[in-house]
This record gives structure tokens, C-alpha cells and sequence, in this order.
């Protein structure tokens, strides 16, 4: 047990925003209790939607945050993921693993396909190729009318066995499973001889070329990786939503995950689901408090969320994990300096 | 004797209407420290990047061990034998200097793309990235993050990272710019080890250092060797001294 502990990083010298994730995956694993004694079943809801989206950016953050990749095209796959769904159930399968299955495969390729075109180049070239590949993807679920084209198209959710997704938490907790494996895996990645090149190459390229090994391949690895990751977040946000349409893949979405990232803490195991509580929270509530507060605003809460936004990245080094890290390190100073004098 | 290291047979490389190489040939004999001098724009950075894969020379050939490695990309080359330390000193930032070695240390073992076990906890890894840094005598400080290391230090990093790939041929470019008296010296007793176990091709300013260490010398003007010889040859060379030394004495 101990053992398991020490390898999540929950005990022992694991650094602390593994414990961070490990306290908020925990959190989300207790919440139902909390909304069913509080009685607020909508807020399982907005945990899911939290969920979701913290997934989807803990798998742009193993390009974004550890490689150093500014992929601004991954909404794309969690259009394919979600899609990959709806298409099966178009044709009559409804076999939720399959449609998992065939989302990681999709995903996967196009990721690999992306990924060595678009990663010839860097820099400002690299961010406009990877938008431009996830924009042609938009249009081209737009134009697919036997799927609904623009307005999308209903699915219901997918069978999982003995699983049955309309009963009440049980999404929830797929969802959360998937989190916890997510966690697990990337927190297992990131230190493994491939997660560290991979950060040795965000930071020195040159460097890293001169030890003799290929930049691009391990570049590539994670860009399908992340992009498989994207891809499992879509097909479940697909069985969340009952519905998918064109606007899940929008280019805004990308934005919105960089954001959530950076807000979370940039290349850190807690900063995505850290960052998509805050963000989803934020959108959720900003509007309402500002309507009773100023109701002139109200409309234009982006006018407030925007300035907010920019303020954490400008001052919040490392995010909200860098900010919680430095409060940590303030409260055990003064306590070690407390227990000296 | 033993075939050459590094043999570059008429290699030019030209940018635009500059002629950065004109037509040169060099050898470096295996073990031997071979320095490269000459002044400022002679084209001694451009040279070491066309034998390290960085800019492909507009013709000529460039042969490792007998290879011909004249098509070969950077990696490649640096799989076969060669290492090197750039001008402006050049290390992964970011990183404690025991991971700068340990990260060395893999890549050199090959089998970088594990993605369970842990690289900066394993035992035989950790063995290895600090005998590198006992080499360079950076033992001491492995656990300092690499921000904290003194201009020096670095250098010597760097040149421990060189050192990883257990190259047969090493590339220093001026390896000593920037470092104090003492940095300098240490830095020359540290080249001064590695004598005879790899064949090491230097490119300094520092003529005390270049005189004590190379066991020969070419000196370079406009991309074209002008001497070839033991340090008191090149001393003594009239054009040596007319086109470059003379700026000193
Ligand atoms: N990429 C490049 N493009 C154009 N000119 C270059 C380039 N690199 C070097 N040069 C020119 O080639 C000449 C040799 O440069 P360099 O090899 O850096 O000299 P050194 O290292 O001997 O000081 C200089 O005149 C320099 O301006
Ligand atoms: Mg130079």
C-alpha cells in the first residue's frame, strides 16, 4: 500500500502537485455525496463538464506544458473523439468500448498525420498549422450532412455491458475512472525516460539533438498521445452532451484548453483540472454574481473574465499550482522560523 | 599509423558572395588535440559545423573513422562518435545538474523511449550521470539547478554532456570565452586529461591555453588553412605571424 502511495507520489518525495492532483481527483470522487446531501444534482452535471474538460486539457498539457509544443488545434480531436460516437451510432453500434476504441484509433492517426506535417515547423508556423488543420476538420464535420452538418446530430448514451449510463453516477464515474487513469498514466509518463527527453527538448533542442537522439520523434509520440488523450475526452463529453455537433471541435474550444492550462499551471500534473474547475466555475457563476452586483456588466462578463485571465498569467508564475506551491512554501517557512525562535 | 579521426577532404562552403570554406582539407589524428585558429570570421564555427551535421558543405567529403559522413544528420552523427560544446555554452536549463548528466547518460544508453520506469531515480543511470560529473569535477554540485552554477561551471557541464556520448572525436568551440583566470585553467587541465582518449579539435583565443595544449595546430584566415604544424612550427611560421600572431607580439 505504502508502495502504491510512494508511487503516486502521495507520500514520500513525490513532488507536490502530484499530491495536489491526487487531492482533487479524490474530491471529485466524494462530490456526489456532497450534491446529494446538499441536494443539487445539477452540479454533478457541472463536475462532469469539469471533468471532461480537465481531461482533454491534461492531454494537450503533455505537448503544451511539457513539450513546449503550442498546439492551438486540439479541440479538433475532441470533435473526432465525439464524433467517432455518433457516427458508430448512426450505423447501429452502440457499444460504448468500441466507440472508445475507434476514437483512440481515429484520433491516433490523425494525430500522426497532423503531427508530421505540422511539426516540421515551430513557433508562430507551428500554432497557425495545427489551427488550420483543426479549422479544414471543422468544416469538414460541417459539411457532412448525412451527420447532421451543422446542427450536429442526438445520440444516446453508449452501452457499457453490464453498465447502464442512465442510471444515476454511473457517467459520473466513468468519467472519473477515466481521470484517475489519465492521472495515472501521465504522472507515470512524465517521469519516465520518454517524459523526460520530452522536457529536455522543450527546454534545449540543440542540446538534446547533440546527445544523438531525433527531437521529432519524441515530439511526435506525444502529439498523437495527447491527441488519443483529446480523443477519449470527446467521445465521453459525446454520451455527456446526448448530442454532437460541429461546435465541439471550435476553434475557441483550443483556445479555452491553452487558457484552462495556463490558468492551472503549465506543465504540472494538477494545473488542467485545477485550471478547469476555476475556468468552468468562473464561466458559470461571473455572469450570475454579476448580475446582482453590476447588472450593467452582466452581459459583457467576458469583459471581466478577460482582464481576470491575463492578470493569473501575468503574475501567477506557474499558474494556480505555482500560486498554492508558493502559499505552501510561505506557511512552512513561517512555521519552521515560528518552531526556530 | 592509425587511420585519421576526422579526414574533411576539400570541403567549401560559401554564404552567398562570402567564402566561409574555401577548399579545405584537414585531418585529426586519433587521441591528438588538434587546435583551430585564426582570426575573428576566419570561418572556424562554420568549419565545426559542417563536420558536426549542423550546415552541409557545398561540396567536399567529411570522413569519421573511415565513414563517409558527409549526409548524415546531426543524431546520426553524434551516434557514430562525435561530441561537442557550442560557443555560447549550451546546457538544459531547467534542470539539476545531476539531471543534465542523467538525461545525457540515457540517451547515450539508447532507450529513450521507455515510458514506465523513471529516469531520474534509477540507481544504474544515477552511477553513470556521476562519474561523468567526476570527470569534470562537477560532483559536488549535482543537486545544484543549473541557473545556480557559475559561468565556469557551466562550461564544464557542458563539456561533461560532450563527454557523455563517449565520443572518439570531441568539437570545443572556444570553450574558455568568457571565463576567468582560474576557470581557464581548470578548464585546461580538464582538456589536458583527455589526452589520448579522444581526439579532441579545439577552437580557442586563449594562446596560452591553445601553445600548452595542442599537440598541433591549423591556423585558419578567410575559410583557408594557412599553416599546419606543432605549436613551435606555427610560432614560428612568418605567415602565421604576419596574418594573425603578429597582432599579439
Ligand atoms: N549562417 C550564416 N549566414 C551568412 N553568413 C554567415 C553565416 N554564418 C557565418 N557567416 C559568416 O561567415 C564568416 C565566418 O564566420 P564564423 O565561422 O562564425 O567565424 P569564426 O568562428 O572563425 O569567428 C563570417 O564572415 C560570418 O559573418
Ligand atoms: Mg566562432
Amino acid at each position: 500500500m505504502a508502495g502504491i502511495l510512494r508511487i503516486l507520489g502521495i507520500i514520500g518525495s513525490g513532488m507536490a502537485h502530484n499530491r495536489m492532483l491526487w487531492l482533487v481527483v479524490a474530491g471529485f470522487g466524494l462530490f456526489p455525496i456532497f450534491t446529494h446531501v446538499a441536494d443539487l444534482p445539477f452540479w454533478n452535471d457541472l463536475a462532469m463538464r469539469i471533468m471532461l474538460l480537465g481531461i482533454a486539457a491534461m492531454g494537450l498539457n503533455l505537448v503544451l506544458g511539457y513539450g513546449g509544443m503550442v498546439s492551438f488545434g486540439h479541440a479538433a480531436f475532441i470533435g473526432i473523439g465525439a464524433y467517432c460516437v455518433g457516427i458508430s451510432q448512426y450505423y447501429g453500434l452502440m457499444d460504448g468500448w468500441l466507440h472508445i476504441l475507434f476514437a483512440l484509433l481515429a484520433c491516433g492517426i490523425t494525430g500522426l498525420i497532423i503531427g508530421v506535417l505540422a511539426l516540421r515547423t515551430s513557433g508562430i508556423y507551428f500554432i497557425m498549422i495545427t489551427l488550420g488543420f483543426a479549422q479544414m476538420l471543422f468544416f469538414l464535420f460541417v459539411s457532412l450532412e448525412n451527420f447532421g452538418g451543422d446542427d450536429g446530430m442526438s445520440i444516446d448514451r453508449a452501452e457499457f455491458g453490464i453498465i447502464d449510463l442512465y442510471e444515476p453516477l454511473r457517467l459520473y464515474f466513468l468519467i472519473w475512472g477515466v481521470l484517475v487513469l489519465v492521472g495515472v498514466m501521465l504522472m507515470v509518463i512524465v517521469r519516465s525516460r520518454f517524459g523526460v527527453t520530452l522536457q529536455a527538448i522543450k527546454s534545449n533542442e540543440t542540446r538534446v539533438e547533440a546527445m544523438g537522439l531525433v527531437p521529432l520523434h519524441y515530439k511526435l509520440v506525444s502529439y498523437v498521445m495527447s491527441a488519443m488523450i483529446c480523443g477519449l475526452a470527446g467521445a465521453l463529453f459525446a454520451s455527456w452532451q446526448e448530442y454532437v455537433s460541429p461546435d465541439i471541435m471550435h476553434w475557441t474550444r483550443s483556445g479555452e484548453l491553452m487558457i484552462i492550462i495556463i490558468l492551472g499551471g503549465l506543465g504540472t500534473l494538477a494545473g488542467p483540472i485545477i485550471g478547469a474547475i476555476v475556468f468552468l466555475l468562473l464561466e458559470e457563476f461571473l455572469p450570475l454574481m454579476l448580475e446582482t452586483l453590476l447588472p450593467a456588466y452582466a452581459e459583457n462578463w467576458m469583459i471581466i473574465f478577460g482582464p481576470l485571465l491575463v492578470l493569473v498569467v501575468l503574475f501567477g508564475r506557474g499558474g494556480l499550482v505555482g500560486l498554492i506551491n508558493r502559499i505552501i512554501d510561505r506557511l512552512k517557512g513561517s512555521s519552521a522560523s515560528r518552531g526556530r525562535s | 599509423m592509425t587511420a585519421p579521426v576526422l579526414s574533411l577532404e576539400n570541403i567549401s562552403k560559401t554564404f552567398g558572395a562570402l567564402i566561409a570554406t574555401s577548399g579545405l582539407s584537414l585531418d585529426v589524428r586519433a587521441g591528438e588535440i588538434h587546435a583551430l585558429i585564426g582570426p575573428n570570421g576566419a570561418g572556424k564555427t562554420t568549419l565545426i559545423q559542417q563536420i558536426y551535421g549542423a550546415l552541409s558543405p557545398d561540396s567536399g567529403s567529411i570522413f569519421l573513422n573511415g565513414d563517409d559522413i558527409t549526409s548524415l544528420s546531426v543524431p546520426a552523427r553524434v551516434r557514430k562518435g562525435i561530441g561537442r560544446s557550442f560557443q555560447i555554452s549550451n546546457v538544459l536549463t531547467g534542470f539539476s545538474v545531476l539531471e543534465n548528466a542523467i538525461i545525457a547518460e540515457q540517451a547515450r544508453r539508447g532507450h529513450c523511449f521507455s515510458f514506465l520506469s523513471p529516469a531520474f531515480s534509477d540507481a544504474s543511470l544515477i552511477a553513470g550521470a556521476e562519474q561523468l560529473l567526476d570527470r569534470v569535477g562537477l560532483l559536488a554540485r549535482a543537486s545544484q539547478q543549473v541557473a545556480a552554477l557559475a559561468h565556469g561551471e557551466r562550461r564544464m557541464l557542458e563539456l561533461a554532456l560532450a563527454l557523455a556520448g563517449q565520443p572518439s572525436l570531441l568539437l570545443l568551440d572556444e570553450p574558455m570565452a568568457g571565463a576567468g583566470i582560474e576557470d581557464s585553467q581548470h578548464m585546461t587541465q580538464i582538456i589536458d586529461q583527455l589526452r589520448g582518449k579522444v581526439a579532441i579539435l579545439l577552437i580557442e583565443h586563449d594562446m596560452d591555453a591553445v601553445f600548452r595544449l595542442a599537440d598541433r595546430i591549423t591556423v585558419l584566415v578567410e575559410g583557408q588553412i594557412i599553416a599546419v604544424g606543432t605549436p613551435d612550427e606555427i610560432s614560428q611560421n612568418q605567415h602565421v605571424k604576419a596574418a594573425y600572431l603578429g597582432d599579439d607580439s
